[in-house]
């Protein structure tokens, strides 16, 4: 899916004392099938610029599509119904429930399509297996590994077969060994056919062999060396 | 289509239930308080229910009219001569003469009521021997003889004896002796009740021989009773006519005002619930508020977010709801509503020992549950929709 932004510009607390320009005039285009890592400082705008590619809020002001709709004029039920047929997220610190067990965490997203427990359990368990979690299906997610609890979050990314996967600071908690490992399974999902954007400053990702698009981010701007 | 949305609504349920069971020890704390102040509200409903279909039963056994004498708005004695002048008022069927008036024993400290009427001259005077748990109805010839409550027979303490004696108002001495033992279930009428004969009583409170304290009417036609009630008075402008429905009706508004007093109460504690339910709502704990963003990232709409909200609390307070009128129906069944008796029955040494069979209807079960369950899902939905409207991304940060 093509994912488009046009002069798109983001303030929080617009109005108020308080008031952060995030991002100014940004514009790109991600390719379909493409892998993007979005590079920057930390409070550089990267994960503001995720958000509006995750129709998680829509911007101040400028136009971003994905496969020419436009996210910034959807109202929030829209933006909700179209996140969760588009986007698979990763999070930097997973989000996972910790009281549910892992299977639970892994099909959250089914739960409001309406998905019957039986085919939960089936798409759940091929993702488990894909990812070596399997023997993990009935423990609390909150009494697993730091390796396993990152599994589980790209088992629930993938559990609606998105088209565009987005992973914020994925590595962040990770060891070089379990880093290399994520994006091993990242360019995988490449491979298989979609539109993956890591956010991220670790070189291990940034240099990583699967990477063709390299954006650099640097007060809120898209930075031109 | 149907069966997509079905599922997803069983899914989301099934959700709330396993958050529900999460968060056991404190739902359980909550859902137990809540029936606490259900079981209360219940308990004073179901009561008030009980006693006064229980006052409607045992009065139906009651004259439809009865007629006082009343001087300076008082009531005082009549003369039977009275029974006289009622005559030709068509639709009465029987006039039955009767003394009725309080003895107060000050080695009991309790106020006894001594009744005495002739029940052969009852239109169903044979129905009273039913009320006699064991024993005789006192004998209209005989002397000394009398029928007392289960109240009564307990507070004087007879053991095995069977004669007792009370003052006359020159303080002489008069004899009597227990012959028959009302039923209990039948104590809120005849709790504190002597009934002897007519002799007997005039003997005991020096009544004339042709004086009584008021004339029991029987009409023909029920229909007809307020009727005859006018006529009545009309020809006995000096007396006071009560009817059966007016007593009864006082019954009613006697338990009905304490009912509705310590309802009052109660409905206070409810109140003070549902305001905390809504503050413990409003201010959805850090965890609470990540686990909605998390949803909400995860494509869960606002309006699904409400949904385990109001499942959660629709289980919740169904089943307090459940738990309270059921703990209600039993301690107002089988503990005879030991805690508030004192409130509803009175606080007088004679308290009768009813056995109370429940009475409620469908009305107050449905009114129990607006005052409750109804509240309690808006002091917790509302709440939680102003918090599932925040942008998920606030939710997690």
């Amino acid at each position: 899916m093509l994912i488009e932004l046009d002069a798109v510009s983001k303030i929080y607390n617009q109005g108020r004392a308080n008031e952060v320009n995030a991002l100014t005039d940004v514009s790109l285009t991600i390719a379909p099938n493409s892998m993007v890592c979005l590079m920057g400082a930390s409070g550089s705008g990267k994960s503001t610029l995720l958000g509006i590619l995750g129709c998680v809020f829509p911007p101040t002001s400028g136009r971003a599509a994905i496969a020419g709709k436009q996210l910034s004029r959807l109202p929030d039920r829209f933006l909700t119904i179209h996140r969760r047929q588009t986007i698979g997220f990763i999070f930097q610190q997973f989000n996972l429930l910790p009281s549910l067990s892992v299977l639970e965490n892994i099909t959250l997203p089914l739960l409001p399509l309406g998905v019957a427990p039986k085919a939960r359990k089936q798409r759940a368990g091929a993702l488990m297996t894909q990812l070596g979690i399997g023997h993990r299906e009935k423990f609390p997610a909150g009494q697993i590994s730091g390796g396993e609890m990152q599994r589980v979050a790209i088992a629930r990314a993938l559990i609606n077969d998105p088209p565009i996967i987005l992973a914020d600071e994925p590595t962040a908690h990770l060891d070089s060994r379990l880093s290399l490992e994520f994006m091993e399974i990242m360019a995988g999902l490449k491979a298989a056919g979609k539109t993956v954007v890591i956010a991220s400053h670790d070189s291990l990702v940034t240099g990583h062999r699967a990477i063709e698009q390299l954006i650099t981010i640097k007060d809120g701007r898209i930075h031109v060396p | 289509m149907i069966q997509q949305l079905l599922e997803k609504h069983l899914n989301i349920l099934d959700y709330a239930l396993s958050s529900l069971w999460r968060r056991r020890l404190k739902n359980g704390g909550v859902m137990l308080v809540f029936a606490a102040v259900i079981f209360l509200l219940a308990s004073f409903q179901m009561l008030t229910s009980t006693l006064t279909k229980a006052a409607g039963d045992v009065l139906a056994q009651a004259p439809e009219i009865t007629i006082q004498q009343m001087r300076a708005g008082r009531q005082e004695s009549m003369p039977l001569a009275y029974r006289e002048k009622l005559a030709g008022i068509f639709g009465i069927r029987k006039i039955v003469p009767r003394i009725w008036g309080y003895y107060f024993d000050e080695s009991t400290l309790a106020n006894y009521t001594v009744m005495a009427l002739d029940p052969t001259t009852m239109p169903r005077g044979r129905d009273l021997r039913t009320a006699l748990a064991e024993g005789e109805l006192p004998g209209q010839e005989t002397n000394g003889e009398v029928a007392i409550g289960a109240a009564l027979l307990a507070i004087m303490n007879q053991g095995e004896r069977k004669a007792f004696s009370l003052f006359r108002p020159d303080l002489t001495l008069k004899p009597l002796t227990i012959i028959g033992v009302f039923r209990p279930d039948t104590d809120l009428l005849t709790g504190d009740l002597m009934l002897m004969n007519m002799n007997d009583a005039r003997d005991l409170f020096a009544l004339p021989a042709d004086r009584v304290t008021d004339l029991c009417v029987y009409v023909t036609n029920p229909a007809e009773i307020d009727t005859i009630a006018k006529k009545i008075a009309a020809r006995l402008p000096d007396t006071r006519v009560l009817t059966r429905p007016q007593i009864l009706k006082t019954y009613q508004v006697v338990f009905n005002w304490r009912s509705g007093f310590a309802s009052i109460c109660l409905l206070a504690a409810l109140a003070a619930f549902i305001i905390l339910a809504w503050d413990k709502a409003s201010g959805l704990s850090p965890e609470e508020r990540r686990e909605i963003g998390i949803l909400k990232i995860l494509g869960w709409e606002t309006a699904d977010i409400l949904a385990i909200r109001f499942w959660e609390s629709l289980l919740l307070s169904a089943l307090a709801y459940l738990l309270g009128c059921t703990a209600a129906y039993l301690h107002v069944a089988f503990f005879e509503a030991g805690l508030f008796r004192p409130i509803m029955i009175g606080w007088s040494v004679l308290r009768p020992a009813l056995r109370l069979v429940p009475a409620i209807s469908a009305g107050d079960l449905l009114l129990i549950f607006c005052f409750s369950v109804l509240p309690y899902l808006a002091a917790t939905v509302i709440p939680a929709w102003r918090c599932a409207t925040v942008p998920p991304d606030a939710a997690i940060r």
